[in-house]
Formats: C-alpha cells, structure tokens, sequence
C-alpha cells in the first residue's frame, strides 16, 4: 500500500515537472504568451480595483464584451442577457457609485475623466478627422474587431511591444488622446493611458472617457467593424 | 461466444466465472469512460485557457489569491497548459494515477475557492444562491455557479476513481515506472 502511495507520488512529480517544462516553453512559444515577470497590474498590488463580489456588471453591448479586468467578467444573477455579464439588480444605483469610484481613482492617477457627452464632442470635432484627436481602444482584439469607434486605434496593452510603434507616434502627434475600454469599471484603459504616459505622450494630452463601448453603444452612436478605417460603419441600437 | 456453451435447445449455458469476467470487463470499460470524460474536459477547459492567457490572469486576480504579480503570472501561464498535459495523459492513458491525483490537486482547491466567492456574492445580493452565475475562469465563460460546481464534482469523482481502481486496459503506459 505505501509502496504504492509512493509509485503515485512519484509519477505525479514525474508529470508535473514535466508539465511545468511544457506550460513554460508553451508560454514562451504562445504569440499570446505572458511575461513572467511584468507587473500587468502596477500600482494595484495584484488586487482588482472592483472586487467581483461587490461591483455591478454591466448589460453587455455591442462591442462591449465581457474581456477586459472589470466586473463585467464577474458576477450577476441568472436571468439577464446570457451572452455576456448580467445586470443585478440595482445596478443603476450601485454603478452610478462605482462610477463615482472610477473617476476618483482615475483623478487619483492623475488621469482626467471624460464622460459620454465629452467624448461625442470630441468624436465630431474637426481635429479628428486630422488626428489631432486621436481615439485609444484598450481591449483585446477579438472586442475591437467585433467594433470599436470609429477611427480609435487598438492598443491591447498587455501587448504592448505589438500594439505601441503603431499607436505611439499618433498619441504623441495628437493634442487630445481618448482612452477608452469596456465600461465604467474596467481598469484597461486606466493601465493603458499610464502605459502611454510612460511611454511619452504627456499626461496634460490624456483622457480616460470611462463609459467606454458600453455607454457609447448605449447612446446608438456609430462603430466601426473589423480594422481601424475598414469603412464598415453601423449603427448601434441604444 | 464459446459454442460450447450452447445445449441441445440452442440457449446458452452461463460459463463459469463469465460473471467475474463480465464485471471486470465493465470495469475496464468505466475506466475508459471516466478517463477520456476527465481527461477530454481537461483539454478542452485547458485549451480554453490557454488561448486566452489575458483574460484567465484577469479572472485570476479577481479572486484576491495571490499578492505578488509573478506568482499571478505564473499560474496563468502555466496552469492551463499543465490542466491540457493532464488531460492528454488520461485520455492517452498514460501516467493515469499520477495525472488522476494533480487533476485532484487542480480541481478540489479550485472548486472550494469557486465556492467561497459564490458564497461571498450570495451574501452580497439578495438573489437564490443557484442564481448566481460568473466567469469563473474554469475556460467555460460564463456560467451559473451552481451547474459548475456539480461538474466540478463530478470530475473530482471521477479523478478519485481512477486514482483508487487500477485498470490498465486499453492504456498506452498505465505506469510510467512500471511496465504496462
């Protein structure tokens, strides 16, 4: 019997060296692979700004999927919309008060906040046509492909060696950049305006509009599908 | 079929000992089952993950487990990739005891830690406690917490099964130190 408990053990640690040599050559060789020792969190301590159990989800949109660090990827009740977070119930009340979380935090960081009505202004205005306004979508690619605002240039910044000599130079040529992700209480497009502040573009230049695809696709306006100028403009359903 | 079981009437006689034979060939066949079952939801769950390293870290710190960002990092990197090697094991029917126990070690810490923040949610909303549904990070999505948790513990089950029953049939190397 202890014989054999042993043999167990045994092949147990055979198989999980093994597995630890295949999970990181795997990581390694991914495109999508992590860096072991980035901090993709900084300044957080590895804590979510909303904890799951206590932040609202939010009423999934188009375009507003549930992938970035928010609560969206986390709890609801059973009932709602299933192909993404469910509303709970009171989620006006408790995301006006998140919201009022996100924008201290975000002032906090020396970020400025924009709401919807701001982030339209600035959409309409002529300097965005000549990218002196330059729109950032902080989600992963599957959610900007699927639609983003029109002309926003994607920078998934847990990438940021792909997604930075492209995005980069027009932040840095832009009097205004707008920063954006899934919604109210996803903390992508906070990480990513400090990952652009760090990477030059100066922090006076910067706006987090923090309603981000959910609120814009609320309000029906405009996305684009698929590239950045890929043409394929539609309309949202509010 | 051994003819020679059959009588004048054309019925067949119970062989002796086909009864021991018959249970033990059921064995090896719920054997079968619960590794390519286990081991399939393995892969695939791991597959899941893996693809999608990102949001597995978010979802990882989600659940407040870990303070230092290069054990969070760590165990979204690897974990999947390890929960695919473990499936493959099974379904390969190679290393199975091994791999039934880490599969044990991976899914009894991760249910219970499911548990509390369905448990923590519940307390939190006034809803029925099935009602609750996230991403758990399991690779499913999204899901209603308590379907979860009873799949969880069906792959435990079968996890402890394999790891109690030896059955070698139909394995490529049911041991790696033994012979077969």
């Amino acid at each position: 019997m202890a014989a054999e408990l042993k043999r167990v053990l045994v092949e147990a640690l055979i198989v999980s060296t093994l597995g630890l040599a295949i999970s990181l050559t795997a990581n390694l060789v991914s495109p999508r692979g992590l860096s072991l020792t980035r901090n993709y969190f900084p300044g957080t301590g590895s804590k979510p700004a909303h904890p799951p159990s206590t932040a609202p989800a939010e009423a999934n949109k188009m375009g507003a999927a549930p992938s970035d660090s928010s609560p969206g990827n986390g709890p609801g009740l059973a009932g709602g919309n299933s192909n993404g977070p469910i509303a709970t119930q009171g989620t006006n009340r408790a995301g006006q008060a998140t919201g009022e979380i996100v924008i201290a935090r975000l002032k906090e960081h020396g970020l400025q906040p924009i709401d919807g009505k701001q982030a339209v202004q600035l959409f309409r205005d002529p300097q965005y046509e000549q990218e002196l306004i330059v729109f950032v979508d902080a989600r992963d690619e599957r959610h900007y492909l699927q639609g983003h605002i029109p002309g926003a240039y994607q920078f998934d910044r847990y990438y940021p060696e792909k997604y930075l000599p492209a995005v980069l130079p027009a932040c840095l040529n832009a009097a205004k950049v707008v920063v954006y992700c899934t919604g109210e209480n996803c903390e992508d497009s906070e990480f990513a305006a400090v990952a652009l502040k760090e990477a030059g573009v100066p922090q006076e230049r910067l706006f987090v509009f923090a309603g981000g695809m959910t609120e814009w696709s609320a309000n029906g306006l405009t996305i684009e599908v698929g590239d950045r100028k890929s043409g394929n403009v539609r309309e949202t359903r509010p | 079929m051994n003819p020679d079981a059959a009588n004048a009437t054309g019925k067949f006689e119970k062989a002796p000992g086909s009864t021991s034979v018959s249970r033990l060939a059921g064995r090896e066949v719920v054997a079968l089952v619960a590794r390519w079952v286990l081991g399939g939801v393995l892969v695939y769950l791991g597959l899941n993950k893996a693809l999608h390293p990102v949001d597995f870290l978010k979802i990882l710190r989600q659940y407040e487990m870990v303070e230092s960002h290069l054990v969070l990092n760590f165990l979204a990197a690897a974990l999947p990739w390890f929960e695919v090697l473990c499936g493959s094991l099974l379904v390969g029917g190679i290393a199975v005891r091994g791999s039934a126990l880490l599969s044990l070690v991976m899914l009894i810490p991760f249910s219970l830690v499911v548990l509390h923040r369905a448990l923590a949610i519940h307390q939190s909303t006034a809803g029925a406690f099935c009602a609750i549904r996230f991403d758990c990070g399991c690779g499913s999505g999204e899901v209603v917490i308590c379907h979860k948790l009873v799949e969880n513990g069906l792959l435990i089950l079968l996890s402890a099964l394999l790891l109690a029953v030896r059955v070698n049939r139909w394995c490529l190397r049911y041991d790696l130190a033994g012979s077969r």
